[in-house]
This record gives C-alpha cells, sequence and structure tokens, in this order.
C-alpha cells in the first residue's frame, strides 16, 4: 500500500529525515517509535504534504501512484488520514459545515453523489455511537475551546467518516488522560479492517498496549535503525533510546 | 460627496439599524439616558469596474452617550477588493458615567484594496464606571493590500474600564493545512475560512431574517 524508498527531507535547509525506508501493506499496524527530534512528526508532515517541508531525495508510492506528486487534499482523498499531534482550531465553521464538506469532497473524487444533510448527519451519528463520543459538538466551531481529550476523539471521529485507507496516527496519547486514550485507541481498533492500515507514532509504549502493533520501528536521528515486532516497544521502555541516540 | 444625517435616541429606546453597502455617510447619533444603540455598517460592494480607478467610501461614526446607563454598539465589516477604498472612522464619546460601549469591525482586503480604521474612544472627565471595549481585526488576502488603524483613546475619568486591541493578518496556514488534509480544496478552505472572519460580524445582527440573507450573501461572494 504504501512505499518509502530512501526519503531525506528538510525544512528551513536542515535536513530531518536521512533516509527512510518503510513499506506497509493492507492490514498491518506499524508503530514509529523514538526520542524527541527523531524525525517522527516530519515523517507524518512529509506523507501528507505539509508545504513546510522540502523534500530532498527519494520516493514514496502509495498504491502505485507517486505520493509526492499530489497537494495534500488529493493524497487526503486518496485516503491518507493525519490524526495531528496537535489538532487545529477554526473558530467560525462548524464541526458539521467543515465534515460535510471533507466527505462530499472525497466522494466527488472517487465519483459519488454528494452526501444530503440529512444522510450526513445520519452518518456522523452512526460513527459517534460506534466510537462512544456523545452526540454534541456538532455545531461547535471546529476544535475551538474543546479540551485536549475532546479535541483527540474528534480526529479519530473525523477517521471514521472519511474512512481512510493509511491513517496516521501521530502522538495520538499525548495529553490524554486514561479514559480518553480508552476510548481513543478502542476506536481505532474498531475502524481497523483488512483493507486498511495505520501508522502510530509514540513516544512511549503505553498506546500500543491499547493499538497491538505488527511491527515497531525506532526512528533515530532521521533513519529507521530497528525493526522488531511489539516485544521490541517493551524493551525500549525498559532501556530508553539511549542506545540510539 | 457624504450624505450626512443626525439620529437622536430618546432616553429608554433602543434603535437597531443594519447600513449595508452605503455610500460615503457621516452620521451623529446621540443617545439619552438608558437608551440602546446597536449599528451595523456593511460594505460588502465591489465598485471599481474600470482598472486604476479607486472608487472610495468614507463612513464618519460619531456617537454621543449624554445621558447615563446607555449602551452602544458598533459593528463594521468592509470586504473590498480591486482598487477600492472603504474609511470606517468612528467617534464614542461618554460625556457621562455608566455607559457601555462594544465595537467591533472587520476588514477583509484583497487586490490592491485600501482599508482605513480610525478608532476614537473618548471618556469625559465626570464620566465614572463607564465600560468601553474597541476591537479591530484585520484579515489581509493579498500583499497589495493595505490597511492603517489608529486607535485613539482619551480617557480622563479614572473610573472606568477601556480596552482596546488591533490585529492584522493573513489566513491561518496551520488552518488551511489542515483542512486540506482532511480532503477540502485549498481554495474552498481559504472561503470558508473568509466566510467565517466575515460572518462573525454578521451574528451579531438580532433580525434573523437580516442575518441569513446576509449570510447566503457572504457565502456569495466567497464562493
Amino acid at each position: 500500500m504504501l512505499e518509502i524508498r530512501n526519503l531525506h527531507a528538510a525544512i528551513n535547509g536542515k535536513e530531518i529525515l536521512k533516509g527512510v525506508d518503510l513499506t506497509i501493506h493492507a492490514g498491518e499496524v506499524h508503530a514509529i517509535m523514538g526520542p524527541n527530534g527523531a524525525g517522527k512528526s516530519t515523517l507524518s508532515a512529509v506523507l501528507t504534504g505539509h508545504p513546510a517541508y522540502e523534500v530532498t531525495e527519494g520516493e514514496v508510492w502509495f498504491r502505485g501512484k507517486n505520493l509526492l506528486e499530489m497537494p495534500p487534499e488529493q493524497r487526503a482523498r486518496e485516503g491518507i488520514f493525519l490524526s495531528f499531534q496537535y489538532p487545529v482550531e477554526i473558530p467560525g465553521v462548524s464541526m458539521v459545515n467543515f465534515m460535510r464538506t471533507a466527505v462530499n469532497e472525497k466522494r466527488k473524487y472517487e465519483g459519488q453523489e454528494a452526501l444530503s444533510a440529512i444522510e450526513f448527519l445520519k452518518l456522523m451519528r452512526e460513527k459517534k455511537k460506534l466510537l462512544e463520543i456523545p452526540d454534541k459538538l456538532n455545531n461547535r466551531s471546529v476544535n475551538e475551546g474543546f479540551s485536549g481529550g475532546e479535541k483527540k476523539k474528534n480526529e479519530i471521529l473525523q477517521m471514521a467518516m472519511l474512512s481512510p485507507l493509511l491513517s496516521i496516527l501521530d502522538e495520538t496519547d499525548s495529553g490524554l488522560d486514561i479514559d480518553a486514550l480508552r476510548i481513543v485507541s478502542e476506536g481505532v481498533n474498531r475502524l481497523k479492517t483488512p483493507d486498511n492500515a495505520a501508522i502510530v507514532i509514540t513516544h512511549y509504549q503505553r498506546l500500543l498496549d491499547y493499538i497491538v502493533p505488527d511491527y515497531v520501528h525506532v526512528l533515530a536521528n532521521g533513519r529507521i535503525v530497528k525493526t522488531g515486532t511489539k516485544e521490541l516497544a517493551l524493551e525500549l521502555e525498559e532501556k530508553g533510546y539511549a542506545a540510539f541516540e | 460627496m457624504q450624505h450626512s444625517s443626525e439620529i437622536r435616541i430618546v432616553a429608554g429606546e433602543t434603535r437597531k439599524m443594519v447600513l449595508l453597502n452605503e455610500p460615503s455617510l457621516s452620521l451623529t447619533i446621540t443617545q439619552e439616558e438608558g437608551s440602546r444603540l446597536v449599528l451595523h455598517i456593511i460594505d460588502l460592494g465591489e465598485r471599481s469596474k474600470v482598472k486604476g480607478e479607486r472608487r472610495k467610501v468614507e463612513n464618519d461614526i460619531t456617537v454621543r452617550q449624554l445621558g447615563k446607563d446607555c449602551t452602544t454598539e458598533l459593528y463594521g465589516l468592509a470586504y473590498v477588493r480591486g482598487t477600492d477604498e472603504v474609511t470606517i472612522h468612528t467617534h464614542v464619546f461618554h460625556e457621562v458615567g455608566r455607559g457601555i460601549s462594544r465595537q467591533l469591525v472587520k476588514y477583509v482586503l484583497d487586490d490592491e484594496a485600501k482599508g482605513d480604521f480610525y478608532g476614537e474612544l473618548r471618556i469625559a472627565k465626570d464620566a465614572q464606571q463607564v465600560d468601553a471595549q474597541q476591537t479591530n481585526r484585520n484579515l489581509l488576502l493579498s500583499p497589495k493590500a493595505t490597511i492603517s488603524t489608529r486607535p485613539q483613546l482619551e480617557i480622563y475619568a479614572d473610573d472606568v474600564k477601556a480596552s482596546h486591541g488591533a490585529t492584522t493578518g493573513q489566513l491561518d496556514e496551520a488552518a488551511l493545512f489542515y483542512m486540506q488534509q482532511r480532503g477540502i480544496s485549498r481554495d474552498r478552505a481559504r472561503n470558508m475560512l473568509i466566510g467565517a472572519f466575515m460572518k462573525d460580524v454578521v451574528l451579531t445582527i438580532d433580525d434573523e431574517a437580516q442575518r441569513n440573507e446576509l449570510i447566503e450573501t457572504i457565502d456569495g461572494i466567497v464562493e
């Protein structure tokens, strides 16, 4: 599904990713762990097309298409979803308006008809129920005044609404209490199918108790320096990242 | 030419006015004890039809609170495009005590448009316990658009609350990227953010029909 080859990327002329190689197949969950500043968030920014980052070398293929040639919105419509570490507040744009626009732009891209207001609200209610997210927030501005936990739940709700093929969860556990962590990770687990995949970026092993990865990669100094199974995460928890820094 | 008029709001009266796409005007409003004024000045028109032509609209609003316990709410919204220029000058005079004033003026400036906000707020020596706020927010959509903003506070009383704030900026890049990451095109995302910035003013209009009509107008403009 996703193939990253020798990916180098820089921000403000400073190279952060220094040759990342990673292959992800449908149905897999990959955890990316590593010390602060290793390039974890840069990887998610580059995959989603953040304009501040420049790819200086390498290739990224998503379902046979050259991802790096696409603007961010096209990558999203192709099925890449990023759960932001810091979800952005958008004053004056209601959740319903925002999500309905997003869902319908994706449907249009796929050649499907737009959802009516009623169909859309029904879908939103279903997804909220599935994720155990209270049925409010609809008329509030996107993320505005949301608590840390509400913002992360809202990211997962958006993920459910858009049914992405590849979800990237960037430090989704940061700032979550244990209940919010459970709701968020159970949500992610419920959305998992044999056809989709996830990249879980985290500094801590804790999240991986809930979202069990098939593979664990250690990203350090802009490269994947070690790959293992979920036991590697436990080892990292015990020994820290010192060996890789 | 500025159209000039005077309005008197008698004691206890509430007066609501929405001025939409008016030509230049000069308005002086006096408020008597316990009266309330809610005034919206909204300019969404594009006037310069010929390239290089500069059409200028000047709004000059003076409000005098002559009696105690008056409330003044002034809202301004200008979406200025092409080579148009829109000025909004406000003069709010608290002549006596216990008055409240709220001002919110927003500009969206595109192309080579010009904006000019001047906000004079004066609290007279004996006008104690006045609560006055003035806010000016400007959104620049083009590098050639300009705004001049000049708050002018003159406070002669000592037991008052008075605040003002002015910000000028561009569209929030973080918000644009967030929206694009959800599959919304950059143009559409821009339009949604511009619309939200403008509707903030329109949403303060009490009359539902008028409010909805303006929201539709804004949707039409930004899409």
